[in-house]
């Protein structure tokens, strides 16, 4: 089933682009990615998805229902987290959550609490007096309260330290291992790989490709390295799929995509001395996507 | 009900601020009103010797200057010139606040509607208002008992005051649509500020000319105190255009507000 539909959706801002003819599918129970530089229509999409913008044409639906007509009610089962965290600034935590919670027709209290102890957050302070990360931290817990089945996150890890990182993802695995389906956004491509199952790369307003992670990197790019005391590049010049072939003293590299068996197969041949064979980073294989079209 | 109690707390203390000075002022006026009321007809002389648009635009009528109520409404100019700007202020702030602040995501992704959002707001403005109405009241009330020498008529004096109320309702949908249409207003204060003094200016220049149709122009020439005083009563066409313009405001709020993006 389908958590998220978005057909064709539009939104221009008067002559400025927005995003153009966006469609995805968004099954349930799965972490998806939402990959793209800054400014290429990440959050045009989720505000278009949660209504705080209307879209110029197509439409979007979140559990089978219109994102727009039916947005107050599709809410109950959503938690947001934008990208840059605003809170009235002369409340005490405690009470801003309390706040949030308010808005659920359900008791909150005890998953809220969890949530502060796993955030390690100090709910007596100001939200004034709270640094960026700890801002931060006040977001995800008032996302994830109310146990919301789907979850939205708009670059959700800027000012988090890295050990809150790791929690921060921890916590979303576990929300999706209880059946939550997650829509990740981000422009870091580290963190995408390793929570998502799929991935849609969008770039200057429309979307590139959407992708199992798996297939992505299965692609079959390798990354090969060889040591030899007599390294030439002929063995590997006339070889189909072999780019960036580079040799340097005795090390030889390339980037190589086809059947890994013709590489193999000559190595063999070859007194060496080392050998590396690496997967390329997704950032690798994205780059290909970004600048193909140019 | 939970926006309700959030703003009625937001807006608590700037409340209480308003409404202690609302009575400050009729403190401060009707303390002088004894000894004036004794000296009536040399302080009437006194402001005879002002030119009369003078008098009109600062609405002193000369012969009703001595009497309780007519120094009420004399100094209620200055009532309604506050409570306008408490009520355009509240008016500005309550939505575009949530602009201003970016705390508009964290809102609008609630599962609750734009209208029942805008309806909370609004509920909340007024009681605020209805408070500051009340307080004032009974506060004027117990002022004038301490100080008034002859009886005085209680109708007259209720329909004077409740022109405050019905002044501020009018400043407050004002308030509401210009931060609707206008989302991204750096500072609701000059806003608010601007807005009630062309309209307080317009009203004195209005006056001075004595033309009735003008009185169209400033919400504070609706309620004229001298005609309560004598009929007893509001005029109605004023208040019927008083209603249009509170009507209308948050009509087109609630239209613009539903529909557009954050």
């Amino acid at each position: 089933m389908n958590i998220i539909e978005i057909n064709h959706l539009t939104k221009t801002y008067g002559h400025a682009r927005g995003i153009v003819d966006v469609s995805f599918q968004v099954k349930e129970g799965e972490i998806f990615g939402f990959i793209g530089p800054n400014g290429a229509g990440k959050s045009t999409t989720i505000r278009t998805l949660l209504a705080l913008i209307h879209p110029t044409s197509g439409s979007a639906k979140i559990f089978g229902k219109d994102c727009i007509d039916f947005a107050p009610d599709i809410a109950k089962e959503i938690g947001y987290l934008p990208s840059e965290v605003f809170y009235y600034d002369n409340m005490k935590v405690s009470d801003l959550l309390k706040y949030a919670a308010s808005f659920y027709k359900k008791d909150c209290r005890t998953r809220m609490k969890e949530l502060v102890e796993i955030m390690e957050l100090d709910t007596t302070k100001k939200i004034d007096d709270l640094s960026l990360g700890n801002k931060k931290k006040v977001g995800i817990v008032q996302g994830l309260l109310h146990e919301p089945k789907l979850i939205i996150l708009d670059e959700p890890t800027s000012g988090l330290d890295p050990l809150m990182q790791q929690r921060f993802f921890d916590l979303l695995i576990e929300e999706n291992k209880k059946g939550a389906t997650i829509l990740f956004s981000s422009h870091i491509l580290g963190e995408v790989q390793r929570l998502c199952d799929r991935v849609a790369i969008i770039k200057e307003g429309k979307i590139v490709t959407v992708e199992k992670i798996s297939n992505l990197r299965e692609n079959n790019y390798k990354k090969i390295k060889i040591e030899a005391d007599n390294a030439s590049d002929n063995a590997f010049v006339s070889i189909a799929g072999v780019n960036n072939l580079n040799v340097d003293g005795n090390l030889i590299s390339f980037i190589f995509k086809g059947d890994i068996n013709t590489v193999m197969t000559k190595i063999a041949d070859m007194e060496i001395t080392n050998i590396w064979i690496e997967e390329p980073d997704l950032e690798e294989i994205f780059m290909h996507y970004y600048e193909s079209e140019d | 009900m939970n926006i309700f109690m959030h703003e009625i707390k937001a807006y608590r203390k700037s409340t209480f601020v308003w409404t202690l000075s609302l009575i400050a002022i009729v403190v401060l006026f009707m303390s002088m009103f004894p000894a004036i009321s004794r000296d009536i007809i040399e302080f009437q002389k006194l402001l005879e010797g002002f030119p009369e648009p003078v008098r009109k635009a600062l609405g002193l009528e000369v012969e009703n200057f001595g009497t309780i109520l007519g120094f009420y409404s004399y100094m209620f100019v200055y009532i309604t010139l506050c409570g306008a700007i408490q009520a355009m202020h509240i008016g500005t702030s309550i939505v575009s606040k949530e602009v201003r602040d970016k705390t508009a995501d964290f809102l609008l992704t609630k599962p609750v509607s734009r209208t029942k959002i805008l309806t909370a707001k609004l509920l909340a403005a007024l009681t605020t208002i209805v408070m500051t109405n009340i307080v004032f009241f009974i506060g004027t009330t117990i002022m004038i008992a301490q100080v008034q020498t002859q009886s005085y008529s209680t109708k007259n004096f209720i329909l004077i005051s409740l022109t405050l109320f019905f002044l501020q309702v009018i400043f407050l949908t004002l308030g509401i649509i210009v931060s609707i249409i206008f989302p991204t207003i750096k500072s609701v204060l000059t806003v608010s500020l601007g807005t009630v003094f062309s309209f307080f200016i317009i009203g004195l220049l209005v006056s001075t000319t004595g033309d009735g149709g003008k009185r169209y122009l400033s919400p504070f020439k609706y309620f004229d105190q001298a005609y309560i005083i004598e009929n007893a009563s509001y005029e109605t066409s004023f208040v019927l255009v008083g209603m249009g313009i509170v009507i209308i405001s948050l009509g087109t709020s609630y239209i613009i507000y539903m529909k557009k993006d954050i």
